[in-house]
């Protein structure tokens, strides 16, 4: 980043709205922490896009980060209403995995059970505590690789000679 | 100093991934014994996974806190950490190329897609193995960028 910093807020706040409605659907979250990843990769194109010059990892970093915060706010909201939804759909997968495998222990059913019982404000705070802090970690991931493939501007027509001295020798990027 | 941040952010990493693997092997233990604070553990993996006892690991006669996908995942990022100095070294921070990255995705990308659409049902061993394979580039980029943000901050108080 030459001295500008760039516009953190929207980016973060559109990549953090897609990863948390896509990780906070039934079914659709099979993907796991792909979707916090991805939507922070999308939250660095889009600072890049708007961004008149160059960002660094450590932009991304930074991105990132707050899209994964805003992800499990939306996360959150989201998965209130399909709480029910989905935890009729992991009893219904255990029902059908006895089925097929009858050594499944028993016991395996009510393993997921913390998050199942009445929702108290502190098991929300809890939640939302919990996953911020892991959202945050792999959205600086997802919003550093967002940058590597999306952060460079090639040089404006005129300054194609233009030398740009490292500030550190040890800092360039490949 | 430079190599200092690098090593620091290199050595709190490494110490995040080993307490978050430690913990995915945690919970089944504590399951097996009946001691309650499994079920938190299970509960603050259940953000990042869909902890499908099918799709996951077993250990101690329970599933791991996370599915093999994920495991592997982790694994990997734990195996590339392992080499980050070796490759890299903790001189200087460098992203790495691109064609690695894309490279190291490919299986990921195409096994997940597959199994998402219908087309192929994988065994959690080649799930685990393809996120293996992805998660060992990931520290790569995320020593790098944390690094770039520490020498950064580092420039701004001098």
């Amino acid at each position: 980043m030459s001295g500008q910093k760039p516009n953190v807020f929207m980016p973060a706040l559109i990549g953090g709205a897609v990863a948390g409605i896509l990780s906070g659907i039934p079914l659709v979250n099979c993907l796991c922490c792909l979707w916090i990843i991805g939507g922070a990769i999308l939250a660095s194109y889009l600072a890049a896009k708007d961004s008149p010059v160059s960002l660094k990892a450590g932009d991304g970093a930074v991105i990132g980060a707050f899209t994964g915060i805003f992800a499990a706010f939306v996360r959150l909201f989201l998965s209130l209403p399909f709480r029910n939804t989905e935890v009729a759909l992991f009893r219904k997968i255990m029902e059908r995995m006895s089925e097929y495998a009858p050594e499944v222990p028993s016991e395996w059913k009510d393993m997921f059970s913390f998050g199942s019982g009445p929702i108290s404000l502190a098991g929300i705070l809890l939640g939302l505590f919990i996953s911020a802090a892991i959202y945050a970690v792999l959205g600086a991931l997802g919003g550093i690789i967002g940058m590597a493939l999306f952060g460079k501007k090639p040089a404006p027509p005129g300054e194609g000679t233009k030398i740009e001295i490292p500030q550190d020798p040890g800092h360039r990027q490949s | 100093m430079i190599k200092n941040r690098i090593l620091l952010v290199y050595l709190a990493t490494l110490v995040g991934i080993l307490a978050w693997l430690g913990a995915i092997a945690l919970a089944p233990y504590l399951k097996s014994r009946g001691i309650p604070l499994e079920r938190f553990l299970y509960f603050c993996f259940s953000p990042v996974c869909h902890q499908i006892p099918g799709r996951s690991f077993s250990l101690f006669g329970y599933p791991m806190a996370v599915c093999a996908r994920c495991l592997g995942i982790y694994s990997g990022f734990l195996a590339g950490l392992g080499l980050y100095p070796l490759l890299r070294g903790l001189a200087r921070a460098r992203l790495p190329r691109m064609k690695t990255f894309l490279a190291l995705s490919l299986p990921i990308v195409v096994d997940t897609a597959g199994n998402l659409f219908g087309l192929w049902a994988s065994t959690n061993v080649l799930r685990l193995a393809t996120g293996i394979l992805w998660g060992s580039v990931l520290p790569f980029y995320f020593v790098t960028g944390l690094a770039e943000l520490a020498l950064r901050g580092r420039k701004r108080i001098e």
